[in-house]
C-alpha cells in the first residue's frame, strides 16, 4: 500500500516537474522570440520614423529594400503609425507600403475565413486610404460579423469616397446595424459630395436611416437640402425623425431654415418637437427669432419655455435684452414677497448661465 | 534654442515628433507620462509644451491643469495632441489652460509649423 502511495507521489512530482519545465521553456522561448523580433525591428523602425519625419524626402528605396524578415517584425508598428499620420508623411508611408505589396495582401485577406484577418485587412486598406479598395470594403458592409462591418465602415470613412455613401446608408437597414453615431460620423467624412445621396435617403422607409441622414446633413451644413429637411419636419410619421429634422435645420445656419422651424412651434405640435424647434432657432443664430422665442417663455410646456430661454441666451445682446425684459415684467407681488413668474424664472436661469459662461471665457483668456 | 517638453506615451509618435523638432533646431525633452512631465516642468520650465491627451495614470487635461496651477506661466503655450476632435473635448482642454490643439492623424510638417508659430507669438 505504502509502495503504491510512493509511486503515485513520484508520478505526481514528475508531472509537476515536467509542467514547470514546459512553462519556463515556453516563457524563455517567447521572451527570446520577442527580443529577436524587437532587435530585427529596431533598424527598420528607426529608418521609418526618420523617413516619415522628413516627409518621405529621403530613404524610400532603403525601406523598400529591407529584407522581408526584418520588415515583418517592424510592420505592426509601421501600420499603427499609418493611422496616426496625414499629409505628405502619410502619402510617403503609403507609397512604401504599396511598393512592398501590403495593399495586395490586404485585399486578398478581405476574403479570409478569419474575421480577425478580414477586419485587420479592412483597417489597413482604410489607413492606406486606398480608393481602389472601396468596392471590396462595401462588400464587407454585409459581413456576418458586426466587428468586421464596424471596421469596414471606419475604413470607408477614412478613404472618404462619396461613392460609398449609398452602400453605407443601405447597410443601416438591417436588424443589427453599425452604431448610428459611427454611421453619421462616417457619412460626414465622405464630405459635401455625399449630400445628394443623403438628401435622397430622407425618403428611406426606415426611420433610423432617415434620422442618421438628417444628422449627417446637419453636420455637413448641407444648405442645399433645407427644403427636403423641412418636408421631413412637417410630414414624417415618426416624432423622433421630426425632432432630428428640427435639430439639424438649426445647425445649417441659413435663413431659409427659419420659416419651417417657426411653423414647428405651433401649439398643435408635440411638446418635444416644439422644444427642439426652439432650441434650433437659438442654434440658427437669427436675431429675427427673438420676438417668437420671447413669446414662448410663457408657454405652458416647461420644456418649450426652458428651451426658448436658452435659445434667447444664444442669440447675443438682442436675446439677453428680451430675457432681461421678461424678468422685469414677470415679477408678481411686491417688496420682500416679490416672486418671479415661471417665464421670468426661465429667463433668470438663462441670463445667469450666460453671465457664468462669459465669466469663464474671460477667466480662461486671462 | 527653445526648449520643448514633449509628453506622449506612444513611443513611435514620441520619437517621431522628437526627431522632427530636434532636426528643426529645438531642444526636446521627452517624457512618457504626466507625472514625469510635471517633474520635468518644475525642474526646468520649458518654452512650450506638447501634450498628448490620452495617457495612462494622468490624462493630458489633468497635466495641463496642474502645469497651469503650478510651474508654468500663462504665457507658455501648451499644445494638445489628441484624436478626440469633438467640440466638448476641445473646450475641456481650453478650460484646463491649453492654447491650441493638433488633431491626430497629424502632419509632422504642420506640427513643426504650429510649434514655430506659437513660439513666435510668445516672442513677438
Amino acid at each position: 500500500m505504502l509502495g503504491l502511495f510512493t509511486v503515485v507521489l513520484e508520478v505526481l512530482a514528475g508531472v509537476v516537474a515536467v509542467t514547470v519545465v514546459a512553462i519556463v521553456g515556453v516563457r524563455v522561448a517567447r521572451r527570446t522570440r520577442h527580443r529577436r523580433q524587437a532587435a530585427l525591428a529596431a533598424g527598420p523602425r528607426r529608418a521609418l520614423l526618420a523617413f516619415v519625419a522628413d516627409n518621405g524626402e529621403h530613404g524610400a528605396q532603403e525601406l523598400v529594400a529591407i529584407p522581408d524578415e526584418a520588415w515583418r517584425a517592424a510592420e505592426p508598428g509601421a501600420l499603427a503609425l499609418l493611422g496616426k499620420l496625414r499629409g505628405e508623411a502619410h502619402l510617403a508611408l503609403v507609397s512604401v507600403f504599396l511598393q512592398r505589396g501590403i495593399a495586395r495582401t490586404a485585399l486578398g485577406n478581405l476574403h479570409s475565413h478569419s474575421r480577425v484577418k478580414r477586419a485587420r485587412a479592412a483597417q489597413v486598406l482604410g489607413d492606406l486610404e486606398l480608393r481602389q479598395a472601396v468596392p471590396e470594403l462595401c462588400r464587407l458592409l454585409t459581413d456576418r460579423h458586426d466587428e468586421v462591418r464596424v471596421v469596414a465602415v471606419r475604413a470607408l470613412g477614412r478613404i472618404g469616397d462619396p461613392a460609398a455613401a449609398w452602400r453605407i446608408i443601405a447597410s443601416l437597414d438591417r436588424s443589427d446595424p453599425v452604431p448610428s453615431l459611427l454611421a453619421t460620423h462616417t457619412l460626414v467624412q465622405l464630405g459635401a459630395e455625399a449630400e445628394v445621396t443623403l438628401s435622397a435617403a430622407l425618403d428611406h422607409p426606415q426611420a433610423r436611416v432617415r434620422a442618421v441622414c438628417l444628422d449627417a446633413l446637419g453636420l455637413l451644413g448641407a444648405t442645399g437640402s433645407v427644403d427636403r429637411m423641412a418636408r421631413v419636419l412637417r410630414e414624417d410619421s415618426y416624432l423622433d425623425v421630426r425632432v432630428a429634422a428640427a435639430t439639424n435645420l438649426g445647425k445649417l445656419g441659413t435663413r431659409s431654415a427659419l420659416e419651417p422651424l417657426q411653423q414647428a412651434l405651433s401649439p398643435s405640435r408635440p411638446a418635444a418637437l416644439r422644444a427642439a424647434a426652439a432650441r434650433a432657432l437659438g442654434e440658427l443664430g437669427a436675431p429675427s427669432a427673438v420676438p417668437i422665442l420671447a413669446d414662448l417663455l410663457a408657454d405652458d410646456e416647461f420644456q418649450v419655455a426652458h428651451e426658448a430661454a436658452h435659445a434667447l441666451r444664444r442669440l447675443g445682446p438682442a436675446g439677453a435684452d428680451a430675457l432681461a425684459a421678461e424678468i422685469d415684467a414677470g415679477r408678481t407681488g411686491s417688496g420682500a414677497h416679490a416672486r418671479p413668474s415661471a417665464s421670468a424664472s426661465h429667463a433668470q436661469e438663462a441670463l445667469a448661465l450666460s453671465r457664468v459662461g462669459h465669466g469663464e471665457r474671460v477667466g480662461a483668456g486671462a | 534654442m527653445s526648449r520643448i517638453l514633449l509628453v506622449e506615451d506612444d513611443p513611435d509618435i514620441r520619437h517621431l515628433v522628437s526627431y522632427k523638432l530636434t532636426r528643426g533646431g529645438f531642444d526636446v525633452v521627452e517624457t512618457a507620462d504626466g507625472l514625469a512631465a510635471l517633474r520635468a516642468a518644475r525642474e526646468d520650465p520649458p518654452d512650450l509644451v506638447l501634450l498628448d491627451v490620452r495617457m495612462p495614470r494622468m490624462s493630458g487635461i489633468e497635466v495641463c491643469r496642474e502645469l497651469r496651477a503650478g510651474p508654468l506661466p500663462a504665457t507658455v503655450p501648451i499644445i494638445m495632441l489628441t484624436a478626440r476632435s469633438r467640440p466638448q473635448d476641445l473646450e475641456q482642454g481650453y478650460a484646463a489652460g491649453a492654447t491650441e490643439y493638433i488633431i491626430k492623424p497629424f502632419s509632422p510638417r504642420e506640427l513643426q509649423e504650429r510649434v514655430e508659430a506659437a513660439l513666435a507669438r510668445v516672442n513677438s
